[in-house]
């Protein structure tokens, strides 16, 4: 029995961000499919999300037998999916199933390291659940020599929540504010000139160098 | 400071707007195209009579009109309120009251106080007098009923001035209540008749009698006659249809193709055998029409009603165009002045593939193709090359062995070529095909192309975009659209790029009898089925994608998903190329998604569940309102944003991405929108996005990286749009292969709202053939413009404070209001009734893009969003820039001569 605790914090910037006004609590039962063709699931283990405003999770998962890791990779060479259910169940004991897949090769390839992505939408109720794993930058393909050399069992996971955010609305406010800042500071005279040079100044110079121009032109003419 | 850089943003904002290339006045109609459609016939009244002979029609698109008899021609027409509220229920000609027996004799003009009467909605129910001549209101009046839902059903008819409002209580009784019609005062109470025998299906109104059908008999009630006796008619069996009321005769009602009379004081001719009647008058004498279709052939026929003795003058036969379905004779009418031979005798008729025919003298005079009121798919598809060119085409593409043989190959082919150019001048070359004759020949541009339109009831056109002719069209009775609010489809199976072979279309629909999926393969250039023609599949089509073209034959395989979760691909021999496909399907009610993943291994297709995702909430309140996928032609020229530092933001361009919205009422909000971005192969919710009282409708368009969409904001009551735009950040996962199993988790995402002072109808984005051009939006409105909004303008990184780094990045600066200039309305004044989509397509050059606008009106346009850089103006002036070229190579010879003689003039001296 493998028990990994993982603390994820999200260390995204809160701006637009749209955090649930009941915040709630979810656990999620992770069963899956090591064999194509089949409609069974064995049981992976458990994720508890506690709080889903902070998106801290405890996740516990059975590591896999080394029956499980053959046809894992047995799995893996056929370039088949490795199918994943998640059963979320909320508070009120509701639940509701989700089914992710993802090619056994590149779970193998990743060490059985993988994210667990939780899509929820703006009421707190779960939308969608994905496993991904990182891309492995170095792996081309699945041949068999690599496969066989992987001896880990254990799942290593991470668990990050995406919520929904909240629309733009049309700023109206802000742009009203603008132009009245704008107007303040030309009443005040604080008006700067901030063109560049040439485009300052180009009404002047154009006809100095059509001069220059004109007369260089007349200069040659007389000296011939 | 920053005025100075509002003033350079705004000429920023004009220097931009500027580009938006409006037309000039004599390019009005040069390029463009527009018809113009009334929808299909309800009520028709054809008037020969007439002191201007007239047809007056009120039609399903809730649109009452004035049709020239001649021509067909709209002479006016007004677009009411749409369904409910303008849902026409009665149309009254003054003169063609039901009851009186000496109706269709009766005088013409006779003063009702009415020209024309409309009866429209049910609550409240409009009443309206109309003008004939110009087509105007006269006057209104409008009654709310009691219980609006019962008056759901309600009949309305008019007899001698009153107007009679009928509203049944099913299984129970009838009110009624009669009105004058053109003042709105009640006649009196509401009278209540007790009829238990009332259901909504056997029921109908013929005339001022209430006729149901029970059992073998008919039970029937007069409700403008002072007692309220019931009438029992006998039949001799049961009917097998519903009935149908003849207009015209009261009291008489169409029982399996034969006439019924329950007024004692209507005699009919009960030995007439036909699919619909009409009544009227020719030589003085009340004669009834009948017509009827047997093989091909449309019977009309014609008894005096007085003595049934048969009209010979009228009987006649002529061959109906399959095309037009099954025609149903609406109204006719013969000029009483003509000497009665029955040549000035005209039938209007209504089909089943919603065309307006008129007949006369055995012949189709005109017709309407009014389901183009409602076209469903389009596509642009090239026309075949020229017999030449085609040549030479084969040629090229054939399997070039060395350089010398390839050589020998063109010369002999241009050998070729001038041997049937020379024989084609002399006039003994082969005779060209039909659609060359016809000129549908590709142009070196690629902008004349054939517009293949899908309509609603199963009709397909394939219509000149440049003219506007209907070169042929097509009509597929009994199929529907799809459940699950999902519209027949119209796909390209095979392009015209592979010549010698045709380009091939395929419509995908639902067999409206059994609810199986119906493919019918046919080709887009002449209108002719191909490989088989129609296909009945024996299931029901769940989702359906297309395949990568084979290297036989270069036919694009469909993919269809059954509703058991089953796999087939038509042709079969395109099979292997499905395997690894992935397909996803979205239930619109319950708001689940599923995705698949298909396999082709030993000779057997497979197909796996991979994936769900459910966004309806918890209690399934969510109801996705619009898919929205990419273009699958698209080309994205530019892989990334060049900033103000120089350095590049990558565009996050992933195909499979697809935005689903949904609504759903709410108890703290009112209601709320969200906005869905689902990969639609990995199953991952790659960005959600929730708007507070906010609702439909909702129109949006996803292409590239970004996505706009318009809705109504609740709040403060006006139309806004919200943009995004997707980046995978400063540096990109993969440049050369996208996967959605290995794909960057979490894009950047751009968002800005914006307001637009209009309703949109529809969005639609240019697309051009290698995406080089910039993007525009189209935006269709409610008031039939259709405005081309640069994607400048809409661009989410608008910098709210004008920045030199947004400036050099070129972006304008954000104003909220979304400008709306008349240039850049690209329809100028050829408004587009009830507008409903935008559908783009690519042509030749890859400055332009084609564009066709539907509704209920159809308008073809082109247009060039960075100009048109790939060609000359087309007021290039030729003959001057060949006289100045001339000019100067001949003047300046003249002058190298003059020289030389000068200097040897000068060496002499």
């Amino acid at each position: 029995m493998n028990l990994t605790g993982i603390v994820v914090l999200l260390s995204i910037v809160a701006s637009g961000w749209c955090f649930l006004e009941h915040d709630s609590w979810i656990t999620v039962e992770l069963h899956h499919a090591l064999a194509t063709n089949t409609n069974e699931f064995s049981f992976r283990g458990n994720v508890t999300i506690p709080s889903l405003n902070s998106g801290l999770s405890n996740v516990a998962q059975l590591p896999l037998t080394p029956g499980e890791l053959d046809t894992l990779k047995a799995l893996a060479k056929q370039n088949e999916f490795y199918r994943l259910k998640a059963t979320v169940v909320y508070p009120n004991g509701a639940k509701t199933r989700f089914l992710t897949s993802n090619k056994a090769c590149s779970l193998l390839q990743a060490h059985l390291n993988d994210v667990l992505w939780i899509s929820l939408d703006p009421s707190g109720f779960v939308t969608g659940v994905t496993a991904s794993q990182d891309a492995s930058p170095g792996a081309s393909g699945c041949t068999s020599d690599e496969i066989n050399q992987l001896e880990e069992t254990h799942f290593n996971t991470d668990v990050l929540i995406r919520h929904a955010e909240l629309a733009p609305v049309p700023d109206t406010a802000g742009f009203i504010q603008k132009v009245e800042r704008e107007r303040e500071a030309r009443d005040r005279g604080e008006v700067r000139d901030n063109r560049g040079f040439f485009a300052k100044y180009w009404m002047y110079i154009v006809p100095v160098v059509l001069l220059v121009f004109i007369s260089g032109a007349t200069n040659q003419d007389g000296a011939k | 400071m920053p005025g100075i850089n509002v003033l350079a943003g705004i000429s920023i904002a004009l220097l931009l707007l500027s580009t938006c290339s409006a037309l000039y006045e004599d390019q009005i109609k040069k390029f463009d195209w527009r018809s113009v459609h009334v929808g299909a016939l309800k009520q028709s009244r054809v008037d020969l009579n007439h002191f201007q002979p007239r047809l007056l029609v009120s039609t399903h698109e809730d649109v009452v009109a004035l049709l020239c008899p001649k021509t067909g021609a709209i002479m006016w027409r007004q677009v009411l309120e749409q369904k409910p509220r303008g849902d026409i229920k009665l149309l009254q000609v003054s003169g063609f009251s039901v009851d009186s027996s000496e109706t269709a004799a009766a005088p013409i003009g006779k003063n009702l106080g009415f020209d024309m009467l409309t009866v429209q909605g049910h609550a409240p129910a409009l009443v309206r007098g109309w003008n004939t001549n110009i087509g105007t209101i006269e006057w209104e009046w409008s009654i709310m009923p009691l219980n609006s839902e019962k008056a759901q059903d309600a009949v309305w008819f008019y007899s001698n001035s009153i107007l009679y409002h009928i509203v049944p209580a099913w299984r129970s009784h009838l009110e009624v209540t009669g009105y004058f019609a053109s003042s709105g005062h009640s006649t009196g109470s509401t009278s209540k008749i007790m009829a238990s025998w009332i259901t909504k299906e056997t029921c109908t109104l013929s005339g001022t009698f209430y006729v149901c059908v029970d059992g073998k008999q008919l039970i029937s009630l007069d409700l403008v006659s002072k007692s309220t006796q019931v009438i029992r008619t006998a039949l001799e069996t049961e009917p097998q249809g519903t009935i149908e009321a003849v207009e015209g005769l009261n009291g008489v009602v169409i029982v399996d193709g034969k006439l019924v009379s329950v007024n004692k004081d209507q005699a009919v001719c009960t030995a007439l055998q036909g699919a619909s009647y009409a009544v009227g008058s020719f030589n003085y004498r009340k004669i009834v029409v009948s017509a009827g279709l047997t093989s091909g052939n449309l019977k009309i026929g014609a008894v005096y009603l007085d003595n049934c003795s048969p009209v010979p003058e009228l009987q006649q036969t002529l061959q109906f165009p399959e095309h037009f379905g099954t025609p149903t004779l609406n109204s006719f009418d013969c000029k009483l002045k003509r000497n009665g031979d029955g040549k000035s005798c005209m039938f209007v008729f209504s089909t089943s593939a919603e065309s307006i025919v008129a007949v006369q003298q055995g012949k189709v005079r005109w017709s309407r193709e009014e389901s183009l009121a409602n076209v469903i798919d389009s596509q642009f598809m090239d026309l075949p090359l020229a017999d030449t060119e085609g040549t030479l085409e084969s040629e090229m593409k054939g399997k070039a062995g060395d350089i010398a043989s390839a050589f020998l190959r063109r010369i002999s082919t241009q050998a070729v070529q001038i041997r049937s150019l020379f024989l084609h001048v002399i006039g003994l070359g082969p005779p060209p095909t039909d659609t060359q004759r016809a000129g549908l020949v590709r142009d070196s541009f690629g902008l004349h192309k054939m517009l293949v339109l899908l309509t609603r009831n199963g009709k397909i056109f394939g219509i000149d975009n440049i003219s506007g002719k209907h070169h042929w069209q097509l009509y597929l009775p009994k199929v529907n659209s799809f459940d699950n609010a999902e519209q027949m489809r119209l796909v390209v199976q095979r392009t015209a790029k592979h010549f010698p072979l045709q380009p091939l279309c395929a419509i995908v629909a639902k067999n409206s009898v059994n609810g199986n999926g119906v493919l019918y393969r046919f080709n887009p250039i002449t209108g002719l089925a191909t490989e088989g023609g129609l296909l009945q599949l024996d299931f029901k089509i769940k989702q359906l994608s297309l395949l990568a073209e084979t290297e036989k034959d270069f036919v694009k395989g469909i993919l269809i998903l059954d509703a058991s979760n089953k796999v087939h691909v038509y042709p079969q021999h395109a099979t292997p190329l499905a395997n690894g496909m992935y397909l996803y399907t979205a239930d619109v009610k319950s708001a689940q998604l599923e995705g698949y993943f298909v396999k082709y291994a030993g000779g057997q297709l497979s197909c796996t569940h991979i994936w769900n995702a459910r966004l309806g909430g918890h209690n399934s309140e969510q109801q996705i309102i619009a898919v929205a996928g990419k273009n699958p032609i698209e080309h994205v020229h530019s892989q990334g944003r060049v900033l103000g530092d120089r350095s590049v933001l990558y565009k996050y361009i992933n195909p499979n991405l697809v935005a689903f919205v949904t609504q759903a009422p709410d108890a703290t909000h009112k209601s709320v929108l969200n906005l869905y971005l689902v990969d639609v192969v990995s199953g991952s919710v790659i960005f959600s996005m929730t708007h507070r009282k906010v609702r439909a409708p909702l129109s949006i368009v996803h292409s590239e990286n970004w996505l706009a969409y318009s809705y109504f904001n609740e709040k403060v009551r006006r139309t806004e749009i919200t943009t995004i735009e997707l980046y995978e950040g400063k540096a990109q996962a993969n440049s050369s292969v996208w996967s959605s199993l290995q794909a960057p988790p979490m894009p950047l995402v751009e968002r800005q709202s914006y307001i637009i002072p209009a309703i949109v109808e529809a969005l639609r984005e240019t697309i051009t053939e290698r995406g080089i051009t910039n993007k525009h939006v189209l935006i269709g409105t409610a008031s039939g413009s259709i405005i081309e909004m640069p994607w400048h303008l809409l661009d989410p990184r608008r910098p709210i404070a004008s920045t030199t780094q947004g400036r050099e990045e070129g972006a304008i600066p954000y104003i909220p209001e979304l400008p709306l200039p008349t240039e850049s309305h690209i329809n100028y004044n050829q408004t587009v009734a009830r507008l409903r989509n935008i559908y783009t397509a690519p042509s030749g050059l890859e400055s332009t893009c084609l564009v066709v606008a539907t509704g209920l009106d159809l308008f073809v346009t082109r247009v060039a969003p960075s100009k048109t850089f790939d060609l000359l103006k087309e007021d290039f002036d030729y003959i001057l820039i060949s006289i100045v070229l001339v000019a100067l190579t001949s003047g300046s010879l003249i002058v190298k001569h003059l020289a030389s003689r000068k200097l040897l003039k000068q060496a002499w001296k």
